[in-house]
């Protein structure tokens, strides 16, 4: 018997579960290839792996920084191609921020983008109607504070809104309104971040927690308990609802949109990491074989969900487009756009330094025009 | 309602502003005071803007005020060493570029000091200033240096100084105007050359020869000869080497926890010998424990403030710390949760190596993060003791190879993370040695030792870093997240490296917490119940230490079984018993100091 041509991966994922089953189903079907899967704690130790005598065929990570080197993955748009009619299915938002230059350097993975959700039983409870995709912010920040609850200590034992203090997070916010972090080639922050349309949706969001105290400040004490507890709303990415479905609490929530902003653009974020052949790869045709069938020909890798699939017959053969929640996931696709972190890796990399700015504004009340246009320093 | 409140807290956040402004600036000065180039690059960056409005409000020429913020912030860098009060940072830059605009005006025309290398001539006569011409002041500056290390008891702060006045005038002086509004964009301002090109309208290579240019010009020997710096006896004034003999460093004194080790190491370099189980435990090491809440990687060890970290536990030992630290953004970059709250770095060999130089010139070898280590480990702390201009290396330890490693000056510049730091004696201890503190005194570190133990086992989230996919459980609960990790099912496989390298490291940290605390000088029943803590410490060491067996530290790709990630959780919840039946003794004892010191 002929010697197993070994496929070698490495991600940077911690939950394993549906690459290992990817690589089972794999192997039962090729017997004549071998995949093995290496961890590494982050993209430094991938690309040392990458740089090192014995470089991966594959390598998955959780983010888009490595993908943006150019040279080190191969080109996929070429095997999609030999696919009749893959081009065709792949979700055209994805694909939007995932090529770069007409080239396509991983297959999407771990796709995450954020809604609202609302707890029904605290609307209910509060008499409140539930919002609808035409909402705006100035509606949700009206319900919000319907929501939120204090005691006579002044703790919050509900607040109307979850969302954390992230940079990242609050980006589609600011594109709702039509600004933008960094210039459309991603070279710079200089003439964007410092905008107007910035600065408005900063403000707004700050509000929210410095003046209309609707979301939990830094440090602030609370009893409202987790996300699917004590919150009116929440900033819900897809694992939030995949918790939800997984412990059968989904009933009692619904999606919508995220509210309209003063700007009127219709966008959203987009999380996702890939899985590239890199261009050192001594056996680029199985790899790309495994490639295809863990990333593109698994509808069961979505029937119990956190993220989502990256082609419409994914999305049917898993039944995500016709769930009552999922569904919603799924059509916002088509609004995502590349955030600045995909963009600039110097804005990427100081998103612990503007989270400690944005927290400043919280708490500290620190101007927030003046601080925009100082961030024109981080990209 | 809500519009009166919006309006309330902007007038509040208006205050708070420039509370924080001026708080941020000071501390940026203070930074820039010792030669940080980032920092000085992060104050150019807050204040162009007002430098300009000031000199083109004086002069009604935006170009002309161009220029002038130019010298101004030169000037300014130059100075900064002999401003006293670093709260007056933005006073005194306005007055800066007041003098500037004034002199401009005076002379009229930009363009004056753009000369051609060749023409550069040192000043004629050696004690005439004229304090108009930027010229005659960086000679003036470097010269006062040279004096002045030349007389002082301790030369090195003027060095220092000297080598970045040296470095400034010899780049500064050889460029045309295009070239220093490039290297000031590059060295300053910290743009990248795909800006500046933008910013100048030209091409990124030649935005890269100009760098080119101007570095090679920096390293003509002629321009330290032509400013009479007589190279140091023995050594060749235009590349410099020098290598430190380290003290013997045998594995059996070593810890797994670098960054302690490291500073053992380097103290006993410095003739500052230290028990390990004493700097373990006075730094808070021999108690810390901390996971991550994703998998069983490793980084949960690397997890916390280095800066401030590294600065406390030395300034308890009797030493001043100087720091560079950054980040490169062009390159991945590990430990994320810690390492992303450094400022944003260019790969300038100029802003790490006359520190390196400085330090180990002065005897000193330089603690150094090193992202290159031999495995099993990926990146760890080392001592850089020597360097060699002519080969362009540093010479620097590494925990796998007794025998050291040489690195290139090139890849230190591109280390993904910038973390160097030099020490000095603390002044007022310089004649003291630390440990003829009284035994009051060793008693109360040793409490306080206690107290943060105790601290640090019962909360949960010790380090948090600044967003929110990056999380770490510490304390006692960081072993229910580390048991389970383990018995997360095939689905969350543990990690098997990294969960080799938490066994190793966290068992031997629970031995010298023993250690530690058998060592302590308390009395009567705070004694007692330290020592049995101690023995728990010890029964926790051994069941980590069996995990450690069970998953040596080597890297392996293979997952682990249920049954070995079942044995090792069992082994952990021992463990962690024995570690939660310390705390409780510990916190007897705290109960103990307190009732003396009311007493």
């Amino acid at each position: 018997m002929s010697e197993k041509t070994e496929i070698r991966l490495m991600t940077d994922f911690a939950n394993l579960h549906n690459l290992m089953n990817a690589k089972e189903s794999f192997e039962r079907a090729r017997p004549d290839v071998r995949i093995t899967i290496g961890q590494a704690a982050d993209h430094y130790e991938l690309m040392r792996a990458y740089k090192s005598e014995e470089p991966p065929d594959i390598i998955e990570s959780g983010g888009w920084a490595l993908f943006n080197y150019k040279g080190m993955f191969v080109d996929l748009l070429p095997c999609i191609d030999e696919m009749p009619g893959m081009r065709g299915d792949l979700n055209p938002g994805i694909v939007r921020v995932a090529c770069k230059d007409g080239s396509l350097p991983g297959l999407p993975v771990d796709v995450a983008l954020p809604l609202i959700a609302f707890n029904k039983e605290l609307f209910d409870r509060a008499g409140l109607a539930y919002p609808t995709d035409d909402w705006t912010w100035e509606e949700m920040m009206e319900l919000a504070r319907k929501l939120t609850i204090r005691d006579e200590r002044g703790v919050a034992t509900q607040f109307g809104f979850g969302i954390g203090v992230d940079i990242e997070e609050l980006e589609p916010f600011v594109m709702r309104n039509g600004g933008r972090y960094v210039s459309p080639d991603g070279l710079t922050a200089r003439g964007c971040v410092d905008q107007p349309a910035v600065a408005e949706a900063f403000r707004l969001l700050i509000d929210a927690y410095r003046v209309h105290r609707v979301i939990r400040n830094p440090g602030e004490p609370s009893e409202a308990g987790h996300l699917h507890e004590g919150f009116g709303m929440v900033f819900a990415f897809t694992w939030f609802v995949g918790g939800l479905v997984h412990h059968g609490l989904d009933d009692k929530f619904g999606v919508v949109g995220l509210p309209n902003m003063p700007g009127a653009e219709q966008a959203n974020m987009i999380y996702m990491g890939a899985a590239g052949i890199t261009s050192k790869s001594r056996h680029p045709r199985p790899a790309w074989e495994f490639l295809r069938h863990y990333v593109l020909e698994r509808p069961e890798a979505f029937r119990q969900p956190r993220t989502l699939p990256v082609t419409g017959s994914l999305a049917e053969r898993s039944g995500m487009k016709d769930h009552r929640l999922w569904s919603r996931y799924v059509r916002e696709l088509e609004n995502v756009r590349i955030s600045a972190f995909y963009m600039n890796e110097k804005w990427n990399s100081s998103r612990q330094l503007i989270n400690e700015e944005v927290q400043r504004m919280i708490l500290d009340g620190t101007d927030i025009g003046h601080t925009l246009k100082s961030w024109t320093r981080f990209a | 309602m809500y519009g009166n409140g919006s309006e309330e807290a902007r007038t509040a956040a208006g205050q708070g502003t420039e509370a924080s402004e001026a708080r941020e600036s000071r501390d940026l000065a203070e930074r820039a005071k010792f030669g940080d180039t980032e920092a000085f690059g992060e104050l150019i960056e807050r204040h162009r803007k007002r430098a300009k409005g000031w000199a083109q409000r004086m002069t009604g020429d935006p170009h002309l005020a161009d220029d002038i913020v130019q010298d101004a912030l030169i000037r300014a860098f130059l100075h900064i060493g002999s401003l006293q009060d670093t709260s007056r940072f933005l006073p005194w830059l306005h007055k800066i570029v007041r003098n500037q605009a004034n002199m401009r005006l005076r002379r009229g025309g930009p363009g004056r000091r753009e000369k051609p290398f060749a023409s550069f001539a040192a000043p004629t006569a050696r004690d005439r200033v004229d304090w108009d011409d930027l010229d005659s002041v960086l000679h003036h500056l470097t010269r006062c240096a040279a004096d002045a290390a030349k007389t002082d008891h301790d030369p090195e702060r003027h060095l220092l100084r000297q080598e970045l006045y040296e470095t400034i005038h010899s780049v500064l002086h050889c460029l045309t105007r295009k070239e220093r509004g490039i290297f000031e964009a590059y060295f300053f301002r910290q743009l990248s050359p795909d800006e500046i090109a933008a910013l100048y309208r030209m091409t990124t290579g030649s935005v890269y020869t100009y760098i080119h240019r101007s570095r090679r010009k920096l390293r003509q020997e002629h321009i330290r000869v032509s400013l009479g710096l007589l190279p140091e006896k023995g050594e060749n004034a235009m590349a410099r080497r020098k290598l430190l003999e380290l003290p013997e460093w045998p594995a059996r004194d070593a810890v797994n926890l670098t960054f302690v080790d490291r500073i053992g190491h380097l103290l006993a370099a410095l003739e500052d010998r230290r028990d390990l189980s004493e700097l373990m435990g006075l730094s808070g090491f021999a108690f810390r424990m901390q996971i991550s809440d994703k998998t069983t990687f490793a980084d949960g060890i690397y997890m916390f403030d280095w800066r401030e970290t590294l600065r406390t536990l030395m300034r308890e030992l009797g030493y001043e710390t100087t720091l560079l630290c950054g980040q490169l953004s062009d390159s991945p970059v590990p430990l994320l949760g810690a390492v992303e709250r450094f400022p944003v770095v260019l790969p300038i060999e100029e802003a790490v190596l006359p520190t390196i130089r400085q330090s180990i010139d002065a005897g000193r070898p330089v603690l150094y993060f090193d992202t290159s280590a031999a495995r099993p480990y990926v990146h760890e702390w080392s001592l850089i003791y020597g360097y060699d201009d002519e080969e362009r290396t540093v010479r620097l330890t590494d925990a796998m190879r007794p025998d050291g490693k040489t690195v290139s000056y090139e890849e230190v510049a591109d280390n993904p993370v910038r973390f160097l730091a030099t020490f000095r004696r603390q002044p007022e201890r310089e004649e003291t040695a630390v440990r003829s503190e009284t035994s009051a005194q060793t008693r109360l570190r040793a409490e306080a030792a206690i107290r943060s133990a105790v601290a640090h086992a019962r909360n949960e989230r010790a380090y948090r870093p600044m967003t929110v996919y990056l999380s770490y459980t510490s304390g006692l609960a960081a072993y229910d997240r580390w048991i389970r990790h383990l018995r997360a099912g095939p689905a969350s496989p543990p990690n098997r490296y990294g969960m080799g390298q938490l066994a190793a490291v966290y068992a031997e940290a629970k031995k010298h917490a023993a250690r530690y605390l058998r060592l302590v000088p308390l009395e009567g029943e705070a004694m007692r119940l330290t020592l049995l803590a101690s023995e728990a410490y010890e029964q926790a060491a051994e069941a980590i230490g069996a995990v450690s067996a069970a998953v040596p530290f080597a890297r392996a790709a293979e997952m682990l079984s249920p049954e070995l990630c079942e044995k090792c959780a069992k082994l952990l919840e021992t463990a962690k018993a024995f570690e939660a039946a310390a705390t409780g003794y510990l916190e007897k004892a705290i109960g103990y100091f307190e009732k003396e010191l009311r007493a």
